[in-house]
């Protein structure tokens, strides 16, 4: 590599990290909670617990609405939803209208078997981190600069890469040279700690900005596919009388056989038609769990309108979901994305200490010449 | 010719372990998500890997005088 090329990597690697640091360390401070925003919730009190049955008949999904609409009066019902990593509970979204504003929804659980209100869900410091993590408070805005702040991020890490190369062609791989000054000792954790961390970093960022462009492709999924999908229910009103729950949730798993409901989203919800019921289906697999199936139901009827699998942008989105919050491998897998959360912290940190460090060093060399030139005499 | 043998010799050299682990993570990210339960197992190992790794450079730093602990290629 060129002494060019390194200089001009060198000022994209420094730029795009130190424009994205502080966003990225919100990120990355925030990310750690979250990655245990379970056992959180369930040590501060705020996780509804199931309670213990010894029948295993479920309430029904209508009645879980119905309990879900007296728990919340003169509010209509959004979403009902069932986490298959919490059998016990059902979850339902109420608000003031079936389009509005999702800071104004109330979630609340369910008791699967007796229907009893749990408590709310989402809410307590957590919901705090996640604001914080996911838009700053500044809602779509705030989702879409974070995710310009993640494209640094990669563009800083794959620059940094390109970097590794002229930084340690002359070194054993993972040395540290203790006997050197300090800014070097970090150089070498810097780029340590980097490169063996790149690929997790770069999946983790990458997923981050596509979880940020959701609602975008959700909105794109709605303008075609799902469009085409209710075309020939074109200039039909909002249903004037819901169908049955139950009837919905049966025909839904004809459409699908082999899936269970993930959840249920009422006609005029952002997820649907003004007209219809979308029910998403998820398979029993780590995988198909995670990619939904949409099929459509007629909200008057419960009848099936169509089921299509959703286009590969909202499926990227689903599948790149779990690879952001870590969530998929058990309690030793979150506990090794918090430590690489945490080496992040560092590599972020160091970077900035090497920027400094430099810039303190070159201070008083510029300094010096310009003495010198001060001092020739005229 | 020799030159860039040589280079293309150092370059393996010196990507070669990083390229290990980035390998490593992205079998441990997907076999999680495909392969169920062995897969978690896949995965611990294989994410785990760079955390173990830094956690042993640095243990063995703080055990190890400093010129024991390799500097250049050349030893210098």
């Amino acid at each position: 590599m060129k002494a060019r090329t390194v200089r001009l990597w060198s000022v994209v690697h420094t730029w795009t990290s130190l424009i994205s640091t502080v966003f990225l360390l919100l990120l990355c401070l925030t990310g750690l909670p979250l990655v245990f925003h379970h056992e959180i919730d369930e040590l501060l009190g705020y996780a509804p617990q199931p309670e213990a049955h010894a029948s295993a008949a479920r309430a029904t999904t209508q009645q879980v609405a119905d309990a879900a609409l007296a728990a919340d009066p003169g509010r209509v019902l959004q979403y009902i939803s069932w986490d298959k990593d919490e059998p016990g509970i059902v979850t339902a979204f109420t608000n003031s209208a079936v389009d509005g504003l999702p800071d104004n929804t109330s979630v609340r659980a369910f008791d699967a078997v007796s229907a009893k209100l749990l408590g709310p869900v989402g809410i307590g410091p957590m919901l705090i981190v996640l604001k914080l993590h996911t838009d700053m408070f500044a809602g779509q805005a705030g989702k879409l600069f974070l995710g310009a702040m993640g494209l640094l991020f990669a563009v800083a890490i794959v620059s940094g890469v390109l970097l590794y190369w002229p930084f340690t062609r002359r070194l054993r791989f993972a040395a540290i040279r203790d006997r050197a000054s300090r800014r070097v000792v970090w150089l070498d954790w810097h780029n340590l700690i980097g490169v063996v961390t790149v690929a997790w970093a770069l999946v983790v960022g990458l997923t981050g900005v596509v979880n940020t462009w959701a609602e975008l492709m959700l909105n794109q999924w709605k303008a075609t596919e799902l469009a085409s999908m209710v075309a020939p229910y074109a200039g039909k009103p909002p249903p004037s009388r819901l169908a049955s729950l139950d009837d919905v949730v049966a025909r839904a798993k004809t459409a699908a056989p082999s899936m269970e409901v993930a959840f249920i989203a009422f006609p005029g919800t952002p997820f649907t038609s003004s007209h219809h019921f979308a029910a998403f289906m998820r398979g029993d697999t780590a995988l198909t769990s995670r990619l939904l199936k949409p099929v459509l139901l007629d909200g008057e009827t419960g009848e099936i309108a169509d089921s299509r699998a959703l286009p590969v942008y909202l499926q990227a989105l689903l599948i790149s979901q779990p690879l952001h919050f870590g969530d998929y491998g058990g309690m030793p897998l979150k506990l090794i994305w918090a430590a690489l959360d945490m080496l992040t912290i560092v590599v972020i940190g160091s970077g900035l200490y090497l920027w400094l460090a430099r810039r303190r060093k070159r201070a008083p060399a510029r300094t010096d010449a310009f003495a010198k030139r001060a001092s020739v005499p005229s | 010719m020799h030159g860039s043998r040589g280079r293309s010799r150092l370059w393996i050299r010196v990507f070669a372990a990083p390229m290990l682990f980035a390998c490593a993570t992205i079998t441990g990210l997907l076999a999680a998500l495909l392969w169920g339960a062995i897969g978690q197992y896949v995965a611990w190992v294989t994410v785990g890997a760079p955390v173990v790794f830094i956690a042993w450079v640095w243990v063995r730093r703080r055990t190890q005088k400093p010129e024991q602990f390799g500097q250049t290629l050349h030893g210098k």
